[in-house]
């Protein structure tokens, strides 16, 4: 960003100068990324923050100010989603509170993990090794997952089974009656599903959604049409949870960028949740999961090749 | 601004015919004096010029310097096929911005003895280790320091930058680059003949964080708490504002 000085006053105007990353950014490109990944988080359900951060990351921005500043514009879409979501009814509140309550949870712990990363220097290598390994698996799954179903779609065979197998987790204390969902669970696998997902939330910068999606329909056995709408509605407390804590402890949260980001999102998931019924699931997912896979070559290449200079500086402020 | 700026240009040039003009004199000025860092901010362009009394052959060294402080050097190394930050050291008192400007090579003005008594040269600098840490093979932890600053544009060495006219006024671009620092920036102009110093002068700068962005900052740093909860209420306020927008259309 350094040679943008030296350009001339027109282009100049699309510059905005990011108060808490300390670097002017092209605020065009900023509002596109939001509305881009806006529209995939409307369309699937998932996509928002997991890709956000590592693109922020790309463009320039510091780790810790992407993650802070990606967890903030992760409220407004998911806001905008749960409300579309609640009026077609596939939003189950209760579950939705007992998976919130882990994420608090998850969420404070992230943040302190987060604050002591940054004090023995090792946040960005935590963060970016994150990225790949949960990108990297994420994608896979879904290309595998997303693959199987167009060549099933094009054989013809529809199978239908129980709503949901019965495992051992199912077993344990605690259980509780969930109407909406058609479930009868223990609470327990709810609520630490919502810790592990807060504390990758407040790490990675994420509300959790590929995460948490999966673990609803496949270890909850929740329905697939209140699955999107809870999970955004818990990763609404989650990222907000987030949000406070990365403020107040470690001042990494950039409300410019933020609001540029949530902006440009807020358009595109309003869009996105719009078409989820007309465009096929399946290939968009297979999309998606390229982009994902992508990104987290891209991610691993930096961290493993030598670079260019062993040696880097950090000036104190 | 503009105005201002010929008027100082005229003021200048009166000093300099004037008969209260000692001998051996340098004056200059600044174009801008306060660089306000705002939303808008990319960097900054300043003109330094002025008047000396030079002979042929004369020459100007212009040294910028920033606020000193802590600047860390970290060593990746590969730990399981990932390069890693292992180690690192503190250098203490460095400038966190630095320009050495001239008319023509540096090593044509002076040579070697008198560059490191005048502290002039990246090499030059009195910038120190922190005590208390035994650092092995110190000199390549130094370079690293010099080249990492070269590179994000904070240090720079800009010979021929500065022009010279007619032996009695000259005038050179002062560049201070986006990811600047804020602070007090000391501005030296120094005026060579045959490599000795006649005369110098010190001008400042201050570079400051100003209007919404300072505003920004100064709260994330304060009202951190309260800094958050306004964050998420801007974010909440924008995707139920876009919900009411959308579902109209």
């Amino acid at each position: 960003m350094y040679y943008c000085y030296l350009r001339n006053n027109y282009e100049n105007l699309m510059y905005i100068y990011l108060p808490i990353a300390e670097q002017p950014i092209h605020s065009l490109a900023i509002l596109g990324v939001g509305a881009f990944l806006g529209l995939i988080m409307g369309l699937v359900g998932v996509g928002g923050g997991f890709l956000l951060t590592p693109i922020m990351m790309f463009l320039g921005i510091p780790p810790p100010v992407a993650v802070a500043s990606v967890a903030n514009q992760l409220v407004a879409p998911s806001v905008s989603g749960v409300l579309s979501h609640w009026k077609r009814s596939n939003v189950d509140f209760k579950m939705g509170t007992v998976l919130l309550l882990g994420g608090i949870i998850g969420s404070s712990i992230g943040v302190l993990i987060f604050n002591f990363l940054g004090k023995i220097g090792q946040l960005d290598l935590v963060i970016k090794s994150s990225y790949v390994i949960f990108l990297t698996l994420i994608g896979s799954l879904m290309f595998a997952e997303s693959l199987r179903l167009i060549l099933r779609t094009r054989k013809g065979k529809i199978s239908r089974g129980k709503l949901h197998q019965h495992n051992w987790l199912h077993g344990l204390p605690f259980k509780m009656r969930f109407r909406k969902s058609k479930l009868y669970i223990s609470i327990l696998l709810p609520v630490l599903i919502g810790v592990i997902v807060g504390i990758l939330a407040a790490l990675m910068g994420i509300g959790g959604g590929f995460i948490i999606v999966p673990a609803m329909i496949y270890l909850l056995g929740m329905p697939t049409s209140l699955v999107v709408g809870t999970s955004l509605f818990q990763i609404i407390f989650v990222a907000a949870n987030t949000t406070i804590l990365q403020a107040s402890q470690n001042q990494t949260v950039d409300i410019v960028l933020a609001t540029i980001l949530l902006l440009g999102s807020v358009i595109g998931v309003q869009i996105g949740s719009r078409y989820t019924n007309i465009l096929k699931g399946e290939y968009l997912r297979l999309i998606l999961s390229s982009i994902i896979i992508l990104v987290s070559l891209k991610l691993l290449i930096d961290l493993i090749t030598v670079p260019s200079d062993l040696f880097s500086i950090i000036i104190s402020r | 601004m503009k105005f201002y700026f010929y008027i100082k240009v005229v003021f200048l040039l009166l000093i300099l015919n004037s008969n209260s003009y000692a001998q051996n004199q340098i004056v200059a000025d600044l174009s801008q004096e306060n660089v306000k860092i705002s939303t808008d901010f990319q960097g900054a362009k300043i003109l330094l010029f002025g008047a000396y009394d030079g002979k042929k052959g004369d020459d100007i060294i212009v040294i910028v310097t920033g606020p000193k402080g802590l600047v860390t050097v970290q060593k990746k190394e590969k730990i399981l096929g990932v390069w890693v930050n292992t180690k690192k050291v503190n250098y203490i008192n460095t400038p966190k911005y630095l320009s050495i400007s001239s008319n023509r090579k540096i090593e044509d003005i002076l040579n070697q003895k008198t560059q490191k008594i005048s502290e002039i040269g990246l090499n030059n600098l009195k910038i120190r280790v922190q005590p208390g840490i035994r650092v092995i093979n110190e000199q390549q932890w130094r370079q690293a320091l010099t080249r990492n600053m070269l590179k994000s544009n904070l240090w720079s060495i800009n010979e021929n930058s500065v022009t010279l006219n007619k032996d009695a006024l000259f005038r050179s671009f002062l560049k201070l680059p986006s990811n600047v620092i804020t602070g007090q920036f000391e501005v030296k102009i120094l005026h060579y003949r045959n490599s000795k110093l006649v005369s110098q002068q010190i001008n400042s700068i201050n570079v400051s964080k100003s209007g919404i962005s300072a505003e920004i900052y100064n709260i994330a740093q304060n009202y951190s708490t309260l800094y958050g909860i306004f964050a998420v209420f801007l974010a909440v306020l924008v995707g139920w504002g876009s919900n009411l927008i959308f579902r109209k259309v």
